[in-house]
């Protein structure tokens, strides 16, 4: 079955009076109808770049400088600002992090929704009325006629966030984006909204991109993982492969610094040093400073290899998958 | 490894709103404001801090974990409770004022001293670790000023002597020393929390009282400054009362947790057993619904409704309108906390009786073994 989007070898960059500052480079994977990727990484890491970078909402000085996004085939990074206007919100939605940030405070949610449909869609009052009340109930907002009604202060967090995820679903897109949409919530409110998103693309076949900071968070999820590191994706594969039996060394580090269950006040594995500066990466792996494993040949550029089935990453030296 | 009770709160309660300031209160007078409503942010806390051990405090937004941590810390004075500190260390600046030959080290023979809750100094045997980094170190002061200003102005370094203490107390904390003249804005996150940390250590405190110190930290860093704060209790003998949303993190640190909804302490006990046998129904769903590494894929069976709001809590017990457990009696008459033995408190009419369930349901029987009532 044809991807509903692939990704391939894209480039994003900043440029500066000191020159370019490479912050996405050869980002490259592809997802199918109704899967769920996570895709993971520290501040810094490019994550939600990619995210923007996809949807073509990077502001200056940044700007894509090669690659594709096609998105049934069609490559996003071709189309005119019209035809893109077009996509955006219709075929490919983004659901933020801060849902006080995404809506805006002085507009009712009915009058929200009712921009969002049209935006897309030629509706009469009485349609956009009931496809908004109809938007609401899916996402479990009680009473939503009375919600129409509302400012966006007047809901609590998780209720903002129901609303975001709502609007981003109104005209059933093919792909959504979810940049870090649970982080500023509540335990039982996470809880809820990842019922509701899991269930929402389930049911439609929505492709979702789950950008998160949070392995656990992702581990519930997702179908597969990418793991990002300064800009590039270092692994990529499904989520029991990756989490129970990692390749690159940064994906291993990453899992046991997560406090797990059963090794109580144990000292959590650490990874020394930080993520270096986007402008000041080493010329082969930027992981290679910080890795247990690193060798003279890290000074080179690792490419994403196969590592097992399904899998991919970006380590001359992996933990698994053949080469030693 | 716990040692004697080093802190004691009994009843700590407190409360925003209410009365208002002079205008206020002549506009309520006249019939022209409303009185303003009162939030019952902590509503009679009590526990018992040991020496050595971390004690975890868990709970959601507006649950109070916070405020607790800043009325243990001396940031606000509690309506009403008391904190004792039977250990006889130095409470407030008062006490420290008083023995500053001596800085302001441990027992200086005070005896058992009430922490006077006026008293506007924060406490230093007790610091806090706050969850920003970024807001919680001025940023006009350079590194060594940071750390070294506390512990020149309570004398517990000679003036001479400064410098080098500095140093040590950046070590110590993982900052190389050579960066002591930069500002905070030149570090990194985890960096200048490391920071934040010597920077309360530098005025020997007893208790380090941690709100939310790693919430803000990507995981990698947040490992690096949790082993920080293990190798600093086995160091230096350090107790904390240590805040956080984060049941993982809690789970992995705590010796013992309270578990907070809505400004009462809902559950507590050791960690492993609260943790393998919870017996509020909230721990339990909390417990249920935090996401794990080994949780694949999982359908995710929340439990529903909002956490409400701190100005209009529900009757009886505050979890009944989202409890799946709840009966009548939970919405009328709220649940006081019991001892279920082993150290466990609840706040449940249900937990661990199954004897004093009025609607028994065998899930309820089956889940919660009978624990032996105190």
């Amino acid at each position: 079955m044809a991807p509903v989007l692939d990704l391939k070898a894209l480039n994003t960059g900043f440029f500066t009076a000191a020159g370019e500052i490479p912050a996405l480079r050869d980002v490259s994977f592809s997802l199918g109808r109704g899967e769920i990727l996570g895709l993971v990484g520290e501040s810094g890491s490019g994550k939600s770049l990619t995210g923007f970078s996809i949807t073509r909402l990077i502001a200056a000085p940044g700007r894509v400088t090669g690659g594709e996004v096609l998105l049934h085939g069609q490559d996003l990074l071709r189309l005119g600002p019209e035809a893109m206007r077009r996509v955006r919100g219709a075929k490919v939605a983004m659901i933020f992090q801060d849902p006080m940030m995404t809506l805006n405070p002085v507009l009712r949610i009915g009058t929200q929704i009712r921009d969002a449909l049209l935006a897309h869609e030629r509706l009469g009052r009485a349609e956009v009325r009931a496809r908004a009340i109809a938007a609401l109930d899916q996402v479990g907002i009680p009473s939503p006629e009375a919600r129409l009604k509302a400012y966006p202060h007047q809901l609590s967090g998780g209720m903002r966030q129901r609303v975001a995820i709502a609007i981003a679903l109104l005209h059933a897109p093919d792909l959504v984006i979810a940049d870090e949409p649970t982080t500023a919530l509540d335990v039982t409110i996470q809880g809820q909204i990842l019922a509701l998103v899991q269930r929402l693309c389930r049911e439609r076949g929505t492709a979702l991109i789950w950008i998160s900071h949070d392995l656990s968070v992702v581990a519930g999820l997702a179908d597969r993982i990418a793991v990002m590191y300064a800009g590039r994706i270092v692994e990529i594969g499904a989520v029991d492969d990756l989490l129970d039996d990692p390749a690159h060394p940064y994906t291993q580090g990453l899992i046991a610094s997560v406090p797990t269950p059963g090794r109580r006040q144990a000292r959590l594995a650490q990874i020394p040093g930080r993520m270096p500066a986007l402008t000041d990466l080493p010329p082969g792996c930027a992981f290679a400073p910080r890795c247990p494993r690193a060798q003279a040949a890290c000074e080179a550029m690792p490419a994403m290899t196969p590592a097992g089935e399904g899998r991919m990453a970006r380590c001359l030296y992996p933990l698994t998958g053949g080469a030693a | 490894m716990t040692g004697e009770v080093i802190l004691r709160a009994q009843g700590l309660t407190r409360h925003f709103g209410g009365e208002g300031d002079l205008v206020a209160r002549g506009l309520m007078r006249l019939g022209l404001a409303k009185p303003r409503p009162v939030v019952r942010a902590v509503e009679e806390v009590s526990f018992d801090l040991h020496r050595g051990e971390v004690l975890g405090v868990v709970g959601e937004s507006g649950c109070g974990k916070s405020t607790l941590g800043r009325m243990v810390a001396g940031l606000l004075p509690p309506s009403a409770g008391r904190l004792d500190l039977p250990g006889g260390v130095a409470t407030g600046r008062g006490a420290g004022a008083a023995g500053q030959g001596g800085g302001a080290g441990t027992a200086n023979g005070t005896g058992p001293t009430d922490a006077d809750t006026q008293d506007r100094g924060a406490a230093l045997p007790m610091q806090m670790i706050f969850q920003d980094p970024y807001a919680s170190l001025n940023p006009r002061k350079r590194v060594r000023d940071l750390i070294g200003e506390a512990p020149r102005v309570h004398r517990i370094a000679k003036p001479g002597e400064i410098g080098t203490y500095v140093q040590d107390m950046m070590e110590r904390c993982g900052i190389d020393p050579g960066y002591r003249d930069r500002f905070a804005h030149e570090f990194s996150g985890g960096q200048r929390q490391r920071i934040g940390i010597a920077r309360a250590l530098a005025v020997t405190p007893e208790i380090l009282v941690c709100d939310e110190a790693v919430s803000a930290l990507d995981v990698s860093i947040q490992a690096q400054i949790l082993n920080l704060f293990m190798d600093l209790r086995d160091e230096f003998g350090l107790t904390y009362l240590f805040i956080s949303h984060d049941l993982a993190v809690i789970e992995h640190i705590a010796d013992r947790v309270l578990v907070m909804y809505l400004g009462r302490v809902v559950e507590s006990g050791p960690t492993e057993a609260l943790f393998s046998d919870p017996a509020h129904p909230y721990t339990r769903s909390l417990i249920e619904g935090v996401p794990r590494l080994d949780r694949r894929r999982k359908v995710f069976a929340p439990i529903e409704g909002d956490i409400p709001s701190p100005l209009d809590p529900p009757s009886g017990c505050a979890f009944h309108p989202r409890c799946p457990l709840a009966v009548a009696r939970c919405v009328s008459e709220p649940p006081a906390l019991r001892d279920m033995g082993q150290g466990r408190l609840a706040a449940c009419h249900l937990a661990g009786a199954p004897s004093q369930t009025d609607a028994t349901d065998t899930e309820g029987e089956t889940a919660w073994p009978a624990t032996p009532t105190g």
